[in-house]
């Protein structure tokens, strides 16, 4: 993966309507962003579509792209996780009926593992200390939803639980995030 | 529809950055972001807080058809914006926004001194909201020590610590070419050297972005465009 400032002076350049930037930019993060919508789609051809829609839509909109505001991989990132919950709300889609008892089994929920899946980069070690305080039903229901862009109705058939339950484990387990994740933002400001 | 209630708007940023606020909420939450910059740096936030759940995604690489089609859809794109965007410049200039009226007060002012050139190029650029931000001029075929007229229009900020980087986008696959740093004074002239003179007048458009004080440390553009515009030859 590209560092960050690589990328950074990579989007600039898209922005002045460089395309072999552009090209560059597309090889250096193709592969990762086709990571994320196979894992939310789960079919191929859904992920090629969507990651084409994704380049053109970055490729447009390239100079809304402000760095103070997000890292370039977290402002893809978001727009091809959006073009995927786009894609898998059109009405009359036969999304196929895989076997999600699998896809929660594969989440790692065991706190420890957290750590390593999640890398060490400063927010990483934020987000998986903070994951970690949460009560295992509310991180697991988080950890599928942002993973396989699971809905509410979803989350709540595959865990065999009331639609209520499942909507209050996400809404607390939000919220007990940002209080922790903002609380470490701080606590290594001070030190 | 706004959403007033700092918890709200909160919690709904984080849902829709999870992914789960969806359906009817979702399209109007999305219609609100458009002209809500407080909600959507709500929603920056909850996708910095998440997006280290990326990293649970394995990568895959994708077949190079993706590629060719994204590559075809581009470059059409932009043959199709070279005949367009002049075409919508004057069509806002026709619909007389103030802010159009005003590039185009700055450009007929510029206008006047340079009665006997034989040519004038100049570039409206405009920011992310479309709307003209700075206009620079200048009389074709210069001799000895050819000068930029640049108007800002507005009243933008420069932060402390940044500069302001002007380029010419020579158009093409070649990469912008610097031509000085420009200040936030509302009428400014700035000198290029004398071997820039055909790049500028068969200039593509001119682009302006932020950089670190003292201008780009690498010679190409670092930092978020602010401005940019294509050149018209009147």
């Amino acid at each position: 993966m590209a560092d960050t400032d690589a990328l950074a002076e990579l989007m600039a350049r898209c922005a002045l309507r460089d395309q072999r930037a552009f090209a560059q930019l597309y090889r250096q993060t193709s592969a990762k962003l086709y990571g994320v919508a196979i894992r939310i789609l789960r079919r191929d051809d859904w992920a090629e579509e969507v990651l084409q829609e994704s380049f053109v839509n970055i490729w447009n909109h390239i100079i809304d792209y402000s760095a103070a505001r997000s890292a370039p991989m977290t402002w893809m990132t978001a727009i091809v996780r959006n073009r995927c919950l786009d894609w898998l709300r059109r009405p009359n889609l036969e999304r196929g009926d895989e076997d999600y008892d699998l896809l929660v089994e594969a989440m790692p929920d065991d706190s420890a593992s957290l750590d390593v899946a999640l890398g060490n980069s400063r927010d990483a070690l934020a987000l998986a200390e903070c994951l970690k305080q949460l009560s295992g039903n509310q991180r697991q229901t988080i950890m599928l939803a942002y993973a396989h862009g699971l809905s509410h109705g979803e989350l709540a058939e595959h865990l065999k639980q009331p639609l209520g339950t499942v909507k209050t484990w996400i809404r607390r387990g939000l919220e007990s995030l940002r209080g922790c994740i903002d609380l470490q933002g701080r606590t290594r400001a001070d030190r | 529809m706004r959403y007033r209630d700092q918890q709200l708007r909160d919690a709904l940023a984080a849902e829709y950055a999870l992914g789960t606020l969806q359906g009817r909420a979702r399209r109007r939450f999305e219609r609100s972001l458009k002209d809500d910059p407080g909600l959507r740096e709500l929603v920056a936030q909850w996708q910095r807080r998440l997006s280290p759940l990326d990293a649970l995604a394995e990568p895959a690489q994708p077949p190079t058809r993706v590629w060719r089609a994204i590559r075809e859809r581009i470059q059409r794109g932009s043959r199709r914006q070279g005949v367009w965007a002049n075409l919508s410049f004057w069509r806002a200039a026709a619909l007389g926004s103030a802010a159009v009226a005003l590039a185009l007060a700055a450009v007929l002012a510029m206008l006047a001194p340079a009665r006997h050139a034989p040519e004038t190029m100049v570039a409206v650029m405009s920011g992310a909201d479309a709307s003209p931000a700075m206009t620079v001029s200048w009389p074709m075929h210069q001799k000895g020590k050819p000068k930029l007229r640049i108007r800002v229009l507005g009243h933008p900020e420069m932060a402390a610590g940044t500069a302001w980087e002007l380029w010419v986008l020579p158009g093409g696959d070649q990469k912008p070419i610097s031509l000085g740093l420009v200040g936030t004074e509302p009428s400014q002239e700035i000198t290029i050297p004398q071997k820039l003179v055909p790049m500028i007048d068969g200039a593509w458009g001119l682009a302006m972005s932020v950089e670190p004080s003292g201008g780009s440390p690498t010679g190409l553009p670092t930092g978020p465009v602010l401005y940019k515009g294509q050149c018209t030859k009147l």
